[in-house]
């Protein structure tokens, strides 16, 4: 998404250094037509900016390379600070990549963010927009759905460009929301007890893991336009039944589209359009007498426009609903967004970017406006340009 | 059943013999030096087109599987690709043509680099190349150190033709040598002259012809042109009274006009790259559609 430009790395880090490291700091400070306690129900990303004033969102340490010649390897170390100022530490991703599978195959071992969709996969300064769509938050969880496990690809000798992933991870840890964690936030104490319930749930076989499938297609329309179609799936048991000693599970389903048309002869990548569109609904299952399912669902339409070099203007469209009877629920509730962002990359190293949105939640009940200004900056190894 | 095996053996081995080595490149300037050596015995392709600076591509997903299926993958070095290709190869999954493998032909390491500096590089300076500027197929004489580069590593990986490509190099050869004396004949009326290029990217072909370049449209490597720094400009074109300014078709050409307007300057647009513009197919068409370019406004 953010265009690609290439820059110097120094020498000592191409040619002596057998790893590239680099930092991502990203900051937004922002202003509201209602009150923290409001916004922090509204932004449910856990690195999006979720009060008036100034946020550190992402502060990432990144460490790469060729491991050996037969694995790479990524590290990706996220800090935080909460809004006590207390730094949070997290591991975003930590995996070994296979370069040598024959038949296309290929695993990945670590901590990684499941292969779900296109937007799940991003780090936050690569997202387009300052916060996350409100179906990720709600469906895939706050910082995205990420866990231990393994994953295999297969790249296939189809004519076009077409890949299918399966993996394994667990269903429980910080990250997984619709599984064996509910509602991961940094700093969220109302998640504490969804935590013990968690914590409480035992692993007794191959059914306590989180299954994902994604088949991902790539198309070349002509030398200007490019499409991704991918279709994605993931099972997993969740702890809404450890009281009631019941095994109760979810499925969350997804199809997501990208299309990106540039100029035949673009300075920097630039002009640009780029369409991203994501649909998700989840089947999940919850106990009060009787074990019920609740269905979310909700998408997201974004659109990019980068009309001159280092300049890129945003227009998202979002909507989250779901059957959930408590209408005034924070998660379940009608939800409907619009962002419209200015952002200025006077290289790739640095970006600043603007952002408004336009909020509406049925749990408030009335038009919530926020407006946000994102910094950032780049040191070290050069990030991979995004297609 | 012997039969059987020697029929089927000897099937395998025409079929390796007949089947063309299938080279990827990450610029269309080596894909028309690999058709140039390797003729009907390989099958090319560029990962970008000579539209676009190379340096901004994107990991495409038709890319990855370009490389997936690649024999050899031939790239400019020099940090030119930093931004895409590396994410690319781990996506592409082919150890055959990774760093360090016969199927990985990194040109640049043939070439001597020019602006190659030890002094600490640091992004304050911008675009700055610490390992040597990427731009080195603009000098046509290192088309004859690529074609070369190119020639050893086709036969390397399909010794059964590699009479067939050194013989295709050697009539390269002879031909580009013959090319490079008209070209600088051409260019003879441009010669020792003070030119402006819009990027650091030119800096081998004002070498190769020797053209005094004076300055440039950007203000530091990869960043766009402020208006301070325009001023400033207009006054060295006055000062030195330069009447030329080179710049490749992807570039913006509000300065260049506005450089125009207020010294008097040309602004001439030449193709970089092979397919920059639609009749320039060969490394040959490259020179001569940079050489008509700029006869056409030499006054």
């Amino acid at each position: 998404m953010n265009n690609a430009m290439c820059f110097a790395q120094s020498t000592l880090q191409h040619n002596e250094n057998p790893m590239d490291i680099g930092i991502s700091a990203l900051f937004a400070t922002g202003v509201a037509s209602k009150g923290n306690s409001t916004i922090a129900n509204l932004q449910g990303g856990g690195h999006d900016p979720s009060k008036i004033g100034f946020t550190l969102q992402n502060l990432e340490l990144t460490f790469g390379g060729a491991v050996d010649p037969f694995f790479d390897a990524q590290t990706n170390i996220i800090m935080l600070l909460n809004d006590e100022g207390e730094a949070i530490l997290e591991i975003e991703e930590a995996y070994l990549l296979t370069k040598q599978l024959p038949a296309g195959l290929q695993i990945k071992a670590g901590q990684f963010y499941t292969e779900f969709g296109r937007q799940n996969k991003l780090h936050p300064h690569s997202w387009a927009f300052v916060d996350q769509p409100i179906v990720l938050s709600r469906l895939l969880g706050g910082d995205g759905l990420r866990s231990q496990g393994a994953r295999v690809s297969w790249l296939s000798p189809l004519p076009w460009y077409s890949e299918m992933f399966f993996g394994v991870q667990n269903a429980k840890g910080a990250t997984g929301n619709s599984f064996l964690s509910a509602g991961h936030g940094h700093d969220d104490h109302a998640d504490e007890e969804h935590e013990e319930e968690s914590s409480e749930y035992s692993i007794n076989g191959a059914e306590d893991f989180l299954y994902s499938a994604r088949w991902l297609n790539g198309l070349d329309i002509n030398d200007n336009v490019s499409a991704n179609i991918g279709f994605s799936a993931v099972w997993g048991p969740n702890a809404n039944g450890v009281e009631a000693e019941k095994e109760l599970r979810t499925a969350i389903y997804g199809a997501d589209f990208y299309l990106k048309w540039q100029a035949a002869t673009s300075s920097r990548g630039y002009p640009f359009v780029s369409w991203h569109t994501e649909y998700l609904f989840r089947h999940y299952e919850e106990i009060e007498e009787d074990v019920f399912t609740r269905k979310d669902s909700g998408w997201f339409s974004q659109f990019s426009y980068g009309f001159k070099p280092g300049w890129i203007a945003g227009l998202r469209l979002e909507m989250a609903d779901s059957n959930e009877e408590d209408e005034h629920a924070i998660n379940g509730d009608e939800r409907f967004r619009t962002a419209l962002n200015l952002t200025w990359l006077p290289t790739e190293f640095s970006k600043i970017r603007l952002q408004y949105n336009y909020d509406h939640a049925h749990h408030i009940g009335e038009d919530v406006h926020l407006l946000w200004l994102q910094f950032e900056y780049n040191l070290g190894s050069h990030a991979a340009h995004v297609f | 059943m012997k039969k059987i095996l020697f029929l089927l053996a000897l099937t395998l081995v025409s079929a390796s013999a007949w089947a063309k080595v299938n080279v990827i490149t990450t610029t269309s300037d080596l894909a028309a030096l690999v058709t140039e050596i390797g003729a009907n015995k390989v099958s090319v392709t560029s990962l970008t087109k000579g539209t676009r600076d190379p340096h901004y591509a994107q990991a495409k997903p038709s890319m990855i599987r370009k490389v997936f299926r690649a024999d050899l993958l031939v790239v400019i070095g020099a940090e030119m690709e930093v931004g895409w290709l590396p994410a690319l190869m781990r996506s592409s999954r082919n150890s055959k043509v990774s760093p360090g493998n016969v199927g990985y032909l990194d040109v640049s390491e043939f070439i001597e680099l020019k602006g190659k500096t030890s002094a600490r590089v640091t992004r304050d300076m911008g675009d700055v190349h610490a390992a040597g500027n990427p731009h080195y197929w603009l000098d046509p004489a290192n088309g004859i150190l690529m074609a070369k580069a190119i020639t050893e590593r086709l036969s390397q990986l399909d010794a059964g033709n590699a009479p067939f490509y050194q013989n295709n190099f050697d009539t390269f050869k002879a031909k580009l040598e013959q090319k490079i004396i008209q070209w600088k004949s051409d260019l003879q009326g441009f010669n020792g002259k003070k030119i402006i290029a819009y990027h650091t990217s030119l800096l081998y072909l004002a070498d190769a012809f020797n053209f005094d370049v004076r300055g440039y449209v950007e203000p530091k490597p990869g960043l766009s042109p402020s208006a301070s720094h325009l001023n400033q400009l207009i006054k060295t074109i006055k000062s030195e009274n330069i009447r030329y300014l080179l710049m490749e078709p992807f570039y913006e050409t509000r300065s260049a006009q506005l450089l125009k307007r207020k010294s008097g300057i040309n602004y001439i647009v030449i193709p970089q790259s092979v397919g920059a513009k639609p009749n320039i197919h060969t490394y040959f068409d490259l020179f001569d559609g940079i050489v008509s370019a700029l006869k056409a406004v030499e006054k």
